[in-house]
């Protein structure tokens, strides 16, 4: 028993290098900006609806948060877009970051206080909630931090549990029948493309899709058993879940596809260096040294990498 | 390579962390198995969580309203700033009190200053007919609600 609460402790805290929380931290600010101007634009419109509609969530009345009004909107949009773009360039990661998990706080009550409630971001929230307590990080340290390494275990099981909690979500609202019933065919009826319609034309097509999602949710804590190739591969299948989902019912599910980022070696992407180091070789006339190269690579593409 | 370098947590900081984790997960896990979106972050992942038999035919709600000339305008996401599905959030609150769509109506005409009043909102729903989990293509509409301006 005691030796599987260490395994357990050990495993949530298992390190990673500071470069993946740096790429990660990075990734997650500029999402936060880009959610405000591109992915939600919606919710900034929510300032000019009458308060009348405003329903605001226990949350939200327990603070007790404000009614919005069209100064408050944009003073949270502002405050939110400056402070995630500082926020991405690492520097004072926990006072910036508290900033914007708070500003983002404030404007999910916004957006989902008006009688819609969306599901697509709690792990998206917990990134915001733990990048905070991650620590310095430099872009392309090698060092291994286990602050860092429980930032990213909280967002790869917060990933999970989306998943795996909503069949247990389809189960308790819509029993067994959710398996058999005409859900894909309302949502396509609602919101599906040309592709959708096709699709729905074939005979129990949607059926087995709705069975084959309670399966995948169901079986999607697999993920952390998995090593290596096998674990970029369940990456990779989880975002083609939600390739066909934006394909065929318009769900685009943004922040929580960043949040999947977390089961990537993403130290490794570095782009800035890159072009930098394909700009200094083309001044000089030659290619970069192989000990150049290898200071880019510090962890195995596959393989079994350091952390989770 | 992997770095010999390691920061470590003290074991003040590795607790708070495990009693984080341990609240966070028992939040959510009473949140999926009791819980309403009221309860926001820790409600239940229920979008599409609901079933309907697969011969239940299945409604494709709007918002429309009439304006003083009698043109008929769409009261959509774009027209007004709320989303379809705030709408039908909303639609018992609605119900129960009609000349609550008045609001929708402000909501449209703060975005359009300067188009003709709204006389009238109404919420339609278009009922799909579905056989076999399968949309047939046929529909009905159906106006659930009418607020007409006094």
């Amino acid at each position: 028993m005691a030796s599987a609460v260490t395994g357990l402790g050990r495993w949530l805290t298992e390190p990673v290098p500071r470069g993946r929380v740096a790429a990660f931290r990075t990734l997650v600010y500029l999402f936060a900006a880009a959610d405000l101007v591109v992915f939600s634009p919606w919710v900034r419109s929510h300032g000019a609806i009458p308060g009348e509609l405003y329903q605001p969530l226990l949350v939200g009345r327990m603070l007790p948060l404000p009614t919005p009004t069209p100064l408050l909107v944009e003073f949270v949009f502002w405050t939110l877009l400056a402070a995630s773009l500082a926020a991405a360039t690492g520097r004072a990661p926990r006072a910036l970051g508290w900033t914007v998990f708070l500003l983002y706080f404030e404007w999910m009550i916004i957006a989902m206080s008006y009688g819609k409630v969306d599901h697509d971001r709690f792990a998206y929230l917990v990134a915001l909630a733990v990048l905070p307590t991650a620590g310095r990080a430099r872009h392309g340290d090698a060092t291994r931090t286990e602050a860092g390494g429980w930032a990213l275990r909280m967002t790869q099981i917060a990933v999970v549990c989306t998943y795996f909690l909503a069949a247990w979500a389809k189960l308790r609202f819509g029993g067994l029948g959710w398996m058999t019933g005409s859900v894909l065919a309302r949502a396509i009826i609602r919101r599906g493309t040309d592709l959708a319609d096709v699709i729905a034309q074939v005979p129990y097509l949607l059926i087995a899709a709705q069975i084959g999602i309670i399966a995948f949710e169901l079986l999607s804590p697999l993920i952390f058993v998995l090593r290596g190739r096998w674990r970029l591969a369940a990456v990779g299948f989880f975002y083609s879940f939600h390739l066909v989902t934006i394909a065929t019912i318009t769900i685009s599910f943004a922040p929580h596809l960043l949040a999947i980022t977390s089961f990537l070696p993403l130290e490794r992407l570095r782009p800035v260096h890159r072009i930098q180091r394909a700009l200094s070789s083309r001044r000089h006339g030659r290619p970069p040294t192989p000990a150049a190269v290898g200071a880019l690579d510090q962890m195995p593409v596959v393989g079994r990498p350091a952390g989770p | 390579m992997v770095s010999a370098q390691m920061d470590t947590l003290s074991t003040r900081g590795r607790a708070a962390r495990f009693l984080a984790s341990g609240l966070g997960f028992a939040l959510l896990l009473a949140g999926t198995v009791w819980g309403h979106d009221d309860d926001f972050p820790f409600g239940p992942f229920r979008m599409y969580a609901g079933s309907n038999p697969p011969n239940d035919p299945a409604p494709d709600t709007r918002v429309e309203g009439v304006d003083r000339t009698g043109a008929v305008v769409s009261l959509d996401e774009g027209g007004t700033g709320i989303r379809r599905a705030e709408i039908e959030g909303q639609q018992g609150r609605y119900a129960g009190d009609p000349a609550l769509l008045r609001e929708v109506a402000a909501a449209y005409t703060e975005r359009h200053p300067s188009a003709p009043d709204l006389v009238e909102v109404r919420i339609v729903i278009r009922w799909h007919e579905v056989r076999a989990g399968r949309p047939t293509g046929k529909y009905a509409d159906e106006t659930v609600l009418r607020w007409r301006a006094p």
